[in-house]
């Protein structure tokens, strides 16, 4: 470890949840038997702020469910079996060198996750590409910002979820939410928004949900599940209208308005009125406030991005932030709130199917050359592009598929869209094999599960929602018999024979993440570990040397395409992948609650937090068709697969559209695997279901 | 060639007219590399007709009219002639002869020639010469919302009649009001929008429209138009019950007709409009026909949805593809009238429609919703001055959603308000940190409250909620020990 931690003393770092990171501090207790968490108020980002699933982040400190064995399932009995480390790696290794040498090196598959640290991400993708030679690496990061990932690239060159921090929302005169509940995702983030509205400024929030964020909110436009595209053109379309363009921007910064403007010009609010259930009054109204702004930024999340037109969607909105003259202004331009903790981070590095370290493209020569060089191996033994998250399980187990895989900070079998047949896939491996805390549902399924580090016992980066790299440092020593994922992968490379070094500190690894970002899109080169420690709430990427300041703002003088200027991209509205009929006549939708976390593996087991269970909310007018009532069971069904949960009955939802939270076995399989052409993001937010009590 | 197809990607398409529906059109051919020839007979680049009101009102820039910009079309491959009138059909050498004989050859033949407005019989209107009498305007084309913004913007311009009370007539004329002229309508029928709604719809409506200090005469014809006493050029228009309405300008709302004179001379089906099947072939398969000027199925629509589905559906036929998407089957109808501050949507033909009405009329709020449900569908609906759920009923109309039987009145109905917030002691007032309110009162101080409850240290929202809980704390007992 490069700072090694005083028994006792306090340790700062950052929540192992969300992509907020808030700051916190824990402190061991007397022989390390409990930790204790408290909030940072010298981080820019949280101010002291934590919510009350960051306030019970200990509660799997010395829990009884965390796993200290590495277990290998008993193929006579089925059962697991508790075996040492050397056993277990060294059958992992035989049995990965096995199917490889049976079905070639894509026959194995690696699985990762936006909650891995980018040490973990970055020597994850290294393991994948170095020491098994496959291109089949993917992560569960494509199920949650990816789409905005593409449309950001595609727009301004670069895709970093804010391009500016996040209190500069506060001196906005507009602030639009779409498909964010931020409220209940990252509380403490909302304190930024209400500063906003104290200096006077107007948020908007667009959900078919009045969720807490929406009531937090001056105006709240309510549409149909996946028609925030044709809203967003209907915005562009009325903001045009009103003469609310700023053309000196559109000429001097950008290219491609005139094709947009084409494409919006179809989408007058009467017409986005009947896709999208929005009045056209409603549609005129948002647009005539952002066209009198002063300042004003567009931010997307979930509810706008997992979608079958995902990155058309977060396009269309770009579209309108640029129109208007927003990137690159004071307090202005377009961002995505970032879901997972290092959702940002882990995109970056290399456990994407088409991407090297530092935002590199995979099938870039140049790209390559410099990675190949760092990793010291030929460029030509790296494999090209594998296959996007969905894709790849759905191909497991099947000819030509992979037959074994590694699973690193990701609980599959809850989180899949289409889970129960992502589950049959699994089944269907040779070699499952996940590292996890705790039994998670997806763990439980393996036969190999190896107990790996949480992130109080361990140190390592994370990049935040505003591409603020953010260090997280160990606070106290893990359980006897656990390992990190890095030490995991070590023992993994060597006995693969892998060339090249295999370091398990995370400040060695970041330095070689360093190296082999240098140049790319994200550079974090001029970071490292004792840089973050010293810094005054953690450095900005792109950070090419150390004598660098970091970059908070992005886009003042330039976008990041060769000439400089953005992308306007013309988009139009398809209609949903699934679209409601007479057999499944309502939306369903999903998302997440406060007191949870993804697919909950973790806060599910801390006893502190509400443990509700899957729930269907409704409204009372459809409650009252099928007869439901207030907290009795009610069933949803839908092509893929059928759940039953009470019903919550509430007006805050739109009458045509049901919504269950994803944190429990059951949502997902019910959800859609119809996929965005782009970013390879299902459509987890709206699909056809039917409903009955 | 071989023998006439209905369904080849053979070889150039020509489309007679350059509106929304031929333009739709050539997007769904060029997308899939079929070449295409537009033939319009206005002057202007296509455009997008349905702004032409709020251009007027000044609510619409008129430069996002156009519908493309003007280097699209030769990249998309699409062939754009303006002022390119067609006359004849010649359909044994398959070619269209153009004002000055030119002639254009043509595999398939699209007829997408829109409608023409309908001249009222008003004696005086209509020139010896056959010109329009200055003062009076049509509103169909780019051209004449130019001309009308003209006469509008001339300083002696204070009065306008238009004669029309349908979806158009009622749009132009706010528009004019909104311009700060003194608009009054003149409609034929016993009500406003006799076409789309009832009577007590119309009659909501001209009480709307008269509280936005718009006169509006129905049950009352224009029949002749007469020099004004001003000697102004200003005129009067005399209607058949005897009243005389000053003004200095007359628009022309009073509906249109399909386009079919072209057609007619050409020897193809025609009854209302051109007669076309589904995969909107007319009696000759080489020949094709959408838009206003067609007719399926007994209907002629004259709005741009149902024109840009046969559109979508014909782009995929003329290109060889099968299937659902290369046919059309209908379109439900929603008619949305564009205008400031008066709030009318129809749903297909509430006065035809047949089932059980729900119905409700509220004078006082100057509203009337209808809804008529068969087999717990509605099949059509009528929503004046109140669209708060205009987006969730229209939904339910097109998605044919099967409502409950208490459903169709709940949708007429606000929601409930919302209960009325209890802070009962287990009452959740914080749900970062799960803090009730309970736990709250026993706090002495809002820092007490931070460390003992954690309440306002997540999204802060609950800030004030909590400060009011420690101001309605009952008083800690004074003095004694603690």
């Amino acid at each position: 470890m490069t700072r090694e931690t005083r028994s006792g003393g306090p340790t700062a770092t950052h929540c192992p949840y969300c992509s907020l990171q808030c700051g916190m501090v824990l402190t061991p207790g007397r022989g390390g038997r409990t930790l204790t968490v408290a909030a940072r108020e010298d981080h820019p980002v949280s101010e002291g702020g934590l919510c009350r699933k960051g306030w019970t982040a200990a509660g799997l400190h010395g829990h009884r469910e965390r796993l200290t064995t590495p277990l290998v399932r008993d193929r006579a009995t089925g059962d697991l079996r508790a075996v040492d480390w050397d056993e277990a790696l060294d059958l992992v290794a035989e049995r990965l060198r096995a199917v490889q040498a049976a079905h070639g090196p894509d026959g194995v598959a690696v699985f990762g996750g936006g909650g891995l640290t980018n040490e973990k991400a970055y020597q994850l993708g290294k393991l994948a590409r170095v020491a098994l030679g496959t291109s089949q690496v993917d992560y569960n990061g494509r199920w949650c910002m990816s789409s905005a990932a593409s449309a950001s690239n595609r727009a301004f060159g670069i895709d970093r979820g804010l391009p500016f921090p996040l209190a500069d929302v506060e001196h906005a005169d507009v602030v639009v939410l779409v498909g964010s509940n931020l409220v209940e995702t990252m509380p403490p983030a909302a304190r930024h928004l209400d500063r906003c509205r104290a200096n006077g400024g107007t948020v908007v929030v667009i959900d078919p949900r009045r969720t807490a964020t929406a009531e937090r909110a001056d105006v709240h436009l309510q549409p149909v599940p996946g028609t925030d595209l044709p809203l967003a053109l209907g915005v562009l379309h009325a903001v045009d209208a009103a003469g609310g363009v700023d053309a000196a921007y559109v000429a001097e910064r950008t290219v491609g308005w005139e094709d947009s403007r084409a494409s919006a010009s179809a989408w007058w609010p009467e017409r986005v009125e009947r896709v999208s259930g929005v009045p056209a009054d409603e549609v005129r109204a948002l647009a005539s406030l952002l066209a009198g702004a002063g300042s004003a930024v567009v931010l997307t999340a979930r509810g706008a991005e997992q979608h079958a037109q995902g990155t058309a969607t977060v396009l269309a909105w770009i579209d309108v932030a640029l129109a208007l003259g927003l990137p690159g202004r004071p307090h202005s331009g377009y961002g995505c709130l970032t879901g997972q903790g290092n959702g940002q981070g882990g995109r970056e590095h290399g456990q994407k199917a088409d991407q090297l370290p530092g935002y590199r493209m995979i099938d870039d020569p140049a790209a390559r050359d410099h990675v190949a060089a760092v990793w010291g191996v030929d460029a030509a033994s790296l494999p090209g592009p594998g296959r996007s998250a969905y894709e790849l399980l759905d191909a497991l187990g099947t000819p030509g598929g992979p037959r074994a895989m590694l699973v690193h900070g990701s609980n599959i079998v809850v989180s899949a869209p289409n889970a129960a047949h992502v589950t049959d896939r699994l089944a269907a491996l040779d070699l499952l094999v996940v590292c996890d805390l705790v039994m998670s549902e997806t763990a439980a399924l393996a036969d190999v599960v190896l107990p790996v580090t949480q992130w109080s016992e361990e140190s390592g980066t994370t990049t935040n929602l505003e591409g603020r790299v953010l260090l997280r440092q160990r606070a106290v020593a893990p359980p006897a018999g656990v390992r990190s994922d890095l030490e995991v992968m070590a023992g993994l490379a060597e006995r693969l024979g892998a060339p090249g070094t295999w370091s398990t500190d995370p400040a060695e690894v970041f330095d070689e993440l360093g190296r082999a970002s240098a140049g790319g899109r994200a550079d974090y080169a001029g970071i490292s570990h004792a840089r973050i420690a010293e810094s005054d709430g953690g450095v900005f990427w792109p950070c090419p040397d150390a004598d660098h300041p970091g970059t908070p703002r992005l886009f003042a003088d330039a976008f990041a395409h060769p000439d400089g200027r953005a992308r306007f991209v013309a988009v139009d509205h398809l209609g949903p992948a699934e679209p409601v009929d007479e057999a499944f006549p309502v939306h369903l939708t999903t998302g997440r609650v406060l007191a949870q976390y993804q697919s909950g593996a973790q806060t599910r087991r801390v006893r502190e937090l509400p443990d509700t269970g899957p729930y269907v909310e409704m409204h009372p007018m459809l409650a009252d068709r099928i007869g439901a009532y207030d907290g009795e069971p009610v069933v949803v069904t839908t092509r893929r697969g059928e759940l039953k949960a009470p019903a919550r009955l509430t007006t805050a939802i739109r009458p045509d559209t049901v919504f269950v939270p994803f944190h429990w076995v059951g949502a997902n399989r019910l959800t859609s695997d119809a996929l965005d052409p782009a970013s390879r993001m299902p459509a987890f937010k709206v699909c056809a279901a039917a409903v009955r009590a | 060639m071989t023998a006439p197809t209905t369904s080849a990607a053979a070889g150039p398409v020509v489309v007679v007219g350059a509106g929304m529906a031929a333009v739709r059109l050539a997007e769904g051919l060029a997308a899939r590399g079929v070449g295409v020839t537009l033939l319009g007979d206005e002057d202007a680049a296509p455009y997008n007709r349905i702004l032409l009101s709020a251009v007027l009102e000044g609510s619409c820039d008129p430069s996002l009219l156009a519908l493309h910009p003007p280097s699209w079309y030769a990249d998309a491959g699409v062939t754009l002639r303006t002022g390119a009138r067609v006359v004849d059909v010649d359909r044994d050498a398959r070619e269209v002869v153009l004002a000055d004989d030119e002639r254009v050859a043509y595999e398939h033949l699209v007829l997408a020639t829109g409608s023409l407005p309908t001249l009222p019989p008003i004696r005086g209107v209509v020139r010896p010469d056959g010109g329009l009498h200055p003062r009076v305007h049509p509103f169909r084309s780019l051209a004449d919302c130019r001309r009308l913004q003209e006469a509008v913007a001339q300083p002696g311009t204070r009065r306008a009649v238009v004669v029309g009370g349908g979806l158009l007539g009622l749009q132009v004329a706010r528009a004019l009001a909104v311009r700060g002229l003194a608009v009054e309508v003149v409609e034929g029928g016993e009500h406003l929008l006799r076409s789309q709604v009832g009577a007590p719809a119309g009659r909501i409506l001209a009480r709307d429209l008269r509280r936005l200090g718009t006169e509006v005469y129905t049950g009352a014809r224009a029949t002749r138009l007469l020099a004004g006493p001003d000697g102004d050029g200003s005129v009067t228009l005399v209607l058949d019950n005897g009243a005389t309405l000053g003004t200095d300008l007359v628009v022309l709302t009073a509906g249109g007709r399909p386009s079919t004179a072209l057609a007619r001379r050409a020897g193809l089906a025609v009854r209302r409009g051109v007669v076309v099947d589904g995969h909107l072939t007319t009696s000759d398969p080489r020949v094709h026909a959408l838009g206003d000027c067609a007719e399926h199925d007994g209907v002629v629509t004259g709005f741009v949805p149902p024109a840009w589905d046969q559109a979508a559906a014909l782009a995929a036929h003329l290109s060889g593809e099968t299937g659902p998407h290369a046919s059309y089957a209908g379109h439900r109808s929603v008619a949305r009238l564009r205008a400031t501050d008066l709030d009318v949507a129809v749903l297909g033909d509430p006065r035809t429609a047949v089932g059980d009405v729900v119905e409700v009329t509220n004078p006082v709020a100057g509203s009337h919703r209808r809804l008529v449900v068969r087999d717990g569908r509605i099949v059509a609906a009528t929503l004046v001055g109140d669209l708060s759920r205009v987006g969730l009923i229209t939904g339910h109309y097109d998605r044919g959603t099967v409502l409950g039987p208490a459903e169709p009145a709940a949708l007429l109905a606000g929601d409930r308000p919302p209960a009325p917030r209890t802070l009962a002691d287990d009452a959740e007032v914080c749900t970062c940190a799960g803090a009730t309110a309970g736990a709250v009162r026993a706090c002495t101080s809002l820092e007490d409250v931070r460390a003992t409850t954690r309440a306002t240290t997540g999204c802060g929202g609950c800030a004030d909620d909590v400060r009011a809980l420690l101001a309605s704390r009952p008083l800690a007992p004074q003095g004694g020990s603690r």
